[in-house]
């Protein structure tokens, strides 16, 4: 309970919660675009650099090995259950539910980043290498949506103006995946003594920096929620509840049978509830341009976001912890 | 002293805009030049550029004037294009003061 009230009652999550009902709200306030890019640059730079200079400060061992397998593996197989669920559950017809699942399949970084800063103020300390778990879990969902789209259909033509391996610079190249990698690689060869040198720019503001994007967020979730509600039934709108409970669960057991400790299983977790809302619907766009965005992205950024930054980490690291005594 | 050409406006998602471009480039059209939409209302719905930081549903404006041989050979891609993606076309005659650059 006090870990679910410190979690509620932490600025990112009361500057989320303002930008949220001043969206509701219908509020003119609004954080220039290019503004808020350059914010989300910051973050992926600064969460990149810190789990680099951690990966080498010991070595990359078969265990680590083994969590990114995983986190693949995981990436590969949540949209499989999250289709099925949204085929039997819901109205959304196959074109939709595959591009739904993609984004339940892949990964939320600042969803990521939340988590690391409940679980430092915590008192645990996660492992550099979830990092690189987070890049490597943004693509696989993708792949299995499209062969869940094309599953018993006939192969479409290729749109008119595309070009062979426009979705793959897309979704191994897309802005988050070079710079969650690059700064990864970055501090890892730099090591701690680089990362001094830049320790005033990319670790002390951090915190504030991230309110001011959690605003922004809040914002964006708020004006696709009241735009974009009206496409959701009742049983997709539980979708973006019940999903990341599941996933939760799924991403728990296999952290267990892997012996991570408390935070990374944690992590791995949040990893695994979190929905896409910045690479997955890009590539959807390229890959399945009939799929409605609005329903994707309603549920990813309206419905499950708000939902993991309010109650999904506290219990998952609640859970963690119970898992893990 | 003025000169008749075709200007082909196209208005049309952002994710959609190289593969609009790669269709004007293939077709032979001279030039084009692509502006960006701030927001708009159709089918009941309202977009806004800047609604979410993938931008993936940011709107796109592309425009191209040119003699009517290498229009006409864009509209049928265009077509197979818009059958697929969110967008609107539109043709119109306009009076260009060189027409060399067209």
């Amino acid at each position: 309970m006090d870990l679910l009230l410190s979690t509620l009652l932490s600025p990112m999550v009361l500057f989320f919660a303002l930008g949220l009902s001043a969206a509701l709200l219908k509020s003119q306030m609004t954080i220039p675009e290019a503004f808020a890019k350059g914010l989300s640059v910051y973050l992926m730079m600064a969460i990149g650099l810190k789990g680099g200079v951690e990966m080498a400060r010991s070595e990359i061992s078969l265990h680590v090995w083994s969590v990114f397998a995983a986190g693949i593996l995981l990436s590969f197989v949540l949209p499989l259950l999250a289709f099925t669920a949204l085929r039997l559950t819901s109205k959304l017809d196959r074109i939709d539910a595959a591009a739904t699942a993609a984004h339940y399949g892949s990964i939320s970084i600042v969803t990521f980043v939340a988590a690391t800063q409940v679980i430092y103020a915590a008192g645990l300390q996660t492992s550099g290498y979830m990092v690189a778990v987070a890049a490597l879990m943004e693509a696989p969902a993708i792949m299995t949506a499209l062969l869940l789209a094309q599953c018993g259909q006939q192969k479409p033509p290729s749109v008119a103006g595309s070009e062979s391996g426009e979705l793959y610079r897309e979704v191994l190249l897309n802005a988050s995946v070079v710079v969650l990698v690059g700064a990864l690689a970055i501090g890892w060869i730099s090591g701690e003594s680089g990362m001094e040198r830049i320790a005033p720019f990319f670790v002390d503001p951090f915190q504030g920096v991230l309110c001011l994007f959690l605003l922004d967020m809040g914002l964006s979730a708020g004006r696709g929620l009241r735009q974009g509600w009206r496409q959701l039934d009742f049983s997709a709108l539980v979708f973006g509840l019940y999903m990341p409970l599941i996933s939760a669960a799924i991403a728990s057991g296999i952290a267990w049978v892997l012996r991570m400790p408390t935070a990374d299983m944690a992590l791995l977790m949040v990893l695994a509830a979190s929905a896409s809302y910045i690479a997955v619907p890009a590539a959807m766009r390229l890959a399945l341009p009939k799929a409605k965005p609005s329903i994707y992205l309603t549920l990813s950024l309206g419905v499950t976001f708000p939902f993991n930054l309010a109650v999904g980490i506290p219990l998952y690291l609640f859970i963690a912890k119970l898992i893990q005594g | 002293m003025m000169h008749e050409k075709i200007r082909l406006e196209l208005i049309i998602e952002r994710m959609a805009m190289r593969r609009a471009c790669r269709i004007l480039e293939t077709a032979g059209v001279p030039g084009y030049t692509v502006l960006p939409a701030l927001s708009g209302f159709g089918r009941a719905n309202h977009w806004q550029r800047d609604r979410d930081l993938s931008a993936s549903q940011d709107m796109v404006v592309i425009i191209s004037i040119s003699d009517e041989a290498p229009i006409a050979n864009v509209l049928l891609e265009m077509h197979a294009l818009l059958d697929q993606h969110i967008g609107i076309l539109n043709t119109s005659p306009v009076h260009v003061l060189r027409p060399d650059r067209f």
